[in-house]
């Protein structure tokens, strides 16, 4: 075995609560480890005891063992356990410190007193398996997200590890930034390093993965083959099932597809494909319902253009939203979907054509003005927390715009379960629930419009549940939704409309089926159609011999 | 970034004893003298084009130097005060210019320095634009709650609204990097560098000349009449 967890118990410094809680576990060399939980349910912090950071950096009350390559962490500090063990934490931008990619790559190696010459052949084959030879004299800083994610995979690999964890790699990349990341985890696995993998968005790993760990409440509450877990009674434990297998158990039938290829033969071999098909066409129009002609325009926007340090970032957008519509922005990172909703309500001006939210000039009015109208959910609520409590924080706008209702707050304090949090600091709340009062925060004002940034991204199955009860009901209340994000699969299950971008154009504007048949337009884009679609498209084609 | 061939130390002599030549002489002509060697350095180089954006940055400090000295002293003296820092800020440009950080903390670690010293020296300009860019997304968060902070007076009373979450990030973000820093052997025993600074004969020749033109300096201000 390469890593063995015995019943270890930590909590960290000032908290009485344990993030790990007796967890038991064995992961043996060669193995790619999926594991998955809830918020909270001690998935980093098992990361991190891996390679020794729980307990010697974080300090905290620490309990049971752990061997990594057999050496006690306990017993070696993370200095000599980095040798055989390496961690890509969740957040590239906090793990890249040096001046350029090439010393980045280099900075292990050199911890290590290694010769120039080894350094020089392991910096050539990591950067050569990630595809960053031709950013060698980049800043780290100036990179693409999928750019540092690549970098921060590369700056452990050149330390060649015998086990490789990481925590939530896939949060900020676009599909293509996912797909890329998969192909170097999968020649990591060839090459006999061991994998862990700690993540929410288990479609996109899944296949990949030997073995499947669910972790609550810092426990490993059950472990063994993906489809065996998967099959098994796991609707407690809050994750984020593949959308494949979340239609099947709609449907009532215990299968695990993976793919759309695995979910026909799962209906062909039961013969359940006739009635399976029929039940679904009755249920896609609900999925993609469309608003009335009729309703009323909230945002229209002509020939939009925006230019960012001599690149145009936006060219000639078109853009038009009614009452009740939720549209969703899609494109690669960096194709303009952050410009576009900074528009929305004045942060940015077009610098040619015009948007109008409610009828306001974004041009002509401030964003004081404008914001009154559009609440904007940002993906870091860390951005805006500030006041003392969380009353406070989510009375900010309604009192910075004169428009406090107490009994429309009451209801949204209600509604995102923070009536017991009210008198407390919002700094001291769990992300979840710190995402739940930027929501309450952005609606307070009761807006006629609302920008959801990236809202899925980092997030567990029952804050994705809650977010789709808000949209269902923002939606039924005649508020208009705008989702920024790469989460398809969210999109196409909650957007009446896509928009998708690519390199400052508009290149696909209609309901998610339409955009998802339009395989030139998803390659253009990146994006890929989802495995529900794909499922979708063979069952209606005639025949339907061949997936 | 124009990586040269000297070795950082002997550059950063060469550069403390332009500054000290610059600080010793209070007449235009040597410090025009002095700026004229500079640009013909910049020009060698081709770091025209980055010296003028930094000189767009700089003119600003050099202007209000050259205003404030004038209106206390005399414009003469203003215009020695402008000079001067604009030859300092150019010395240290060319050094900046043509040293990679990476390298001049390695060379620094070489005289003796403590490695998380010059690591810290070398990193820390490095996470300035990341705390502008944070600050900027702040910002927005704020503005997009109604909160005031286009700029003016009244942007002081907000600025809770913007240096708290920012405080917090920053700390947050140390956090998480000294905690991946850790994680890949910072301040274990042993380092050793790709690039071991070696002071080779062109150094010892920038360093005598410095000397030299120290001395001269030296001399043409303490002994010539």
């Amino acid at each position: 075995m390469i890593l063995h967890f015995e019943e270890v118990s930590y909590s960290y410094p000032g908290s009485a609560a344990r993030a790990l809680d007796g967890l038991n576990l064995t992961v043996d060399p060669g193995e790619s480890v999926l594991v998955a939980g809830s918020s909270g349910s001690g998935k980093s912090t098992f990361c991190r005891a891996s390679i020794g950071l729980v307990p010697h950096f974080h300090h905290g009350k620490f309990t049971g063992r752990v061997l990594v390559a057999g050496c006690d962490t306990r017993r070696h500090p993370v200095h000599e356990l980095f040798r055989h063990a390496g961690l890509v934490f969740q957040n590239p931008d906090a793990q890249l410190f040096n001046q350029t990619v090439e010393a980045e790559l280099t900075y292990g190696l050199e911890s290590l007193g290694m010769r120039p010459s080894e350094i020089e052949s392991r910096m050539a084959w990591a950067s050569g398996l990630t595809k960053l030879d031709s950013l060698m004299d980049r800043p780290p800083q100036t990179l693409s997200g999928g750019e540092k994610q690549r970098l921060a995979l590369a700056s452990i690999l050149t330390l060649r590890p015998r086990l490789l964890l990481l925590d939530e790699p896939f949060t900020h990349l676009d599909p293509e930034g996912t797909e890329e990341l998969r192909r170097i985890l999968r020649t990591m696995k060839s090459e006999g390093i061991t994998l862990v993998l700690v993540e929410h968005r288990l479609h996109e790993v899944i296949q990949d993965a030997d073995r499947l760990i669910v972790f609550h409440a810092g426990k490993a509450v059950a472990e063994g083959p993906p489809r065996q877990v998967l099959s098994g009674d796991i609707s407690t434990y809050g994750l984020n099932l593949p959308s494949l297998i979340r239609l099947f158990r709609t449907f009532g039938l215990d299968e695990t597809p993976f793919n759309a290829d695995e979910a026909i033969e799962a209906l062909k071999t039961r013969n359940l494909l006739e009635p399976f098909s029929s039940r679904l066409s009755r249920e896609i129009p609900k999925l993609s319902g469309a608003p009335g002609e009729a309703a009323s325009p909230i945002v229209e926007g002509e020939n939009i253009w925006f230019n960012y340090e001599g690149r145009n970032v936006l060219r000639g957008v078109h853009l038009k939203l009614q009452k009740g519509e939720c549209i969703a922005l899609l494109g690669r990172n960096g194709a303009g979907k952050t410009t576009l909703i900074k528009h929305l309500n004045g942060l940015l001006k077009p610098q040619r054509g015009f948007l109008t939210v409610l009828g306001l000039d974004t041009r002509r009015n401030p964003v004081s003005k404008i914001s009154r109208h559009v609440g904007l959910v940002w993906q870091n609520p860390n951005d805006q927390l500030f006041r003392p409590t969380v009353r406070e924080e989510v009375l900010t706008a309604p009192k910075a715009f004169r428009s406090y209702d107490p009994a429309w707050c009451n209801q949204l304090f209600e509604r995102f379960g923070l009536s017991s949090l009210l008198d407390r600091s919002p700094f001291s709340l769990s992300e979840g629930q710190k995402k739940r009062v930027s929501f309450a925060a952005a609606l307070a004002v009761k807006p006629g419009l609302i920008v959801l940034d990236e809202p899925t991204a980092g997030q567990d199955e029952s804050f994705r549940r809650e977010l789709t009860g808000f949209i269902t009901r923002l939606r039924e209340e005649g508020c208009a939704i705008v989702l920024a994000t790469h989460d398809l699969e969210f999109a196409a299950e909650h957007a009446t409309r896509w928009l998708v971008l690519s390199d400052g154009q508009i290149v696909a504007d209609g309901p998610p089926e339409e955009v998802m048949a339009d395989a030139a337009v998803m390659t253009k884009a990146g994006l890929r159609p989802t495995q529900r679609f794909q499922l979708i498209q063979f069952i209606k084609q005639p025949g339907k011999d061949t997936p | 970034m124009k990586s040269s061939t000297f070795d950082p130390r002997s550059k950063l002599i060469a550069a403390l004893v332009g500054t000290l030549f610059l600080v010793m002489f209070n007449h235009w002509v040597p410090l025009a003298a002095f700026l004229g060697a500079l640009a013909v350095m910049v020009l060698l180089l081709h770091l025209s084009r980055s010296w003028i954006h930094f000189l767009k940055n700089l003119g600003f400090a050099v202007f209000a130097f050259f205003t404030i000295v004038s209106l206390a002293s005399d414009l003469l003296t203003g215009i020695v005060a402008g000079l001067r820092l604009l030859a300092i800020g150019t010395v240290f440009f060319l050094f900046f210019r043509t040293t990679p950080p990476e390298r001049l903390s390695n060379a620094l670690l070489k005289t003796g320095l403590p490695y998380p010293f010059t690591f810290v020296l070398s990193t820390s300009m490095q996470f300035v634009p990341v705390l502008i860019r944070r600050a900027r997304n702040i910002r927005d968060a704020q503005r997009a709650r109604g909160i005031p902070m286009e700029g003016g007076p009244r942007t002081l009373l907000h600025l809770p609204a913007l240096v708290g979450p920012l405080l917090i990030q920053a700390f947050t973000f140390a956090d998480e990097l000294a905690e991946a820093m850790e994680a890949r052997g910072f301040g274990i025993p042993g380092r050793r560098f790709r690039f071991e600074p070696r002071f080779r004969w062109v150094d010892w020749t920038v360093v005598g000349i410095s000397l030299a033109v120290l001395t001269a300096g030296l001399a043409i201000k303490f002994f010539l009449p």
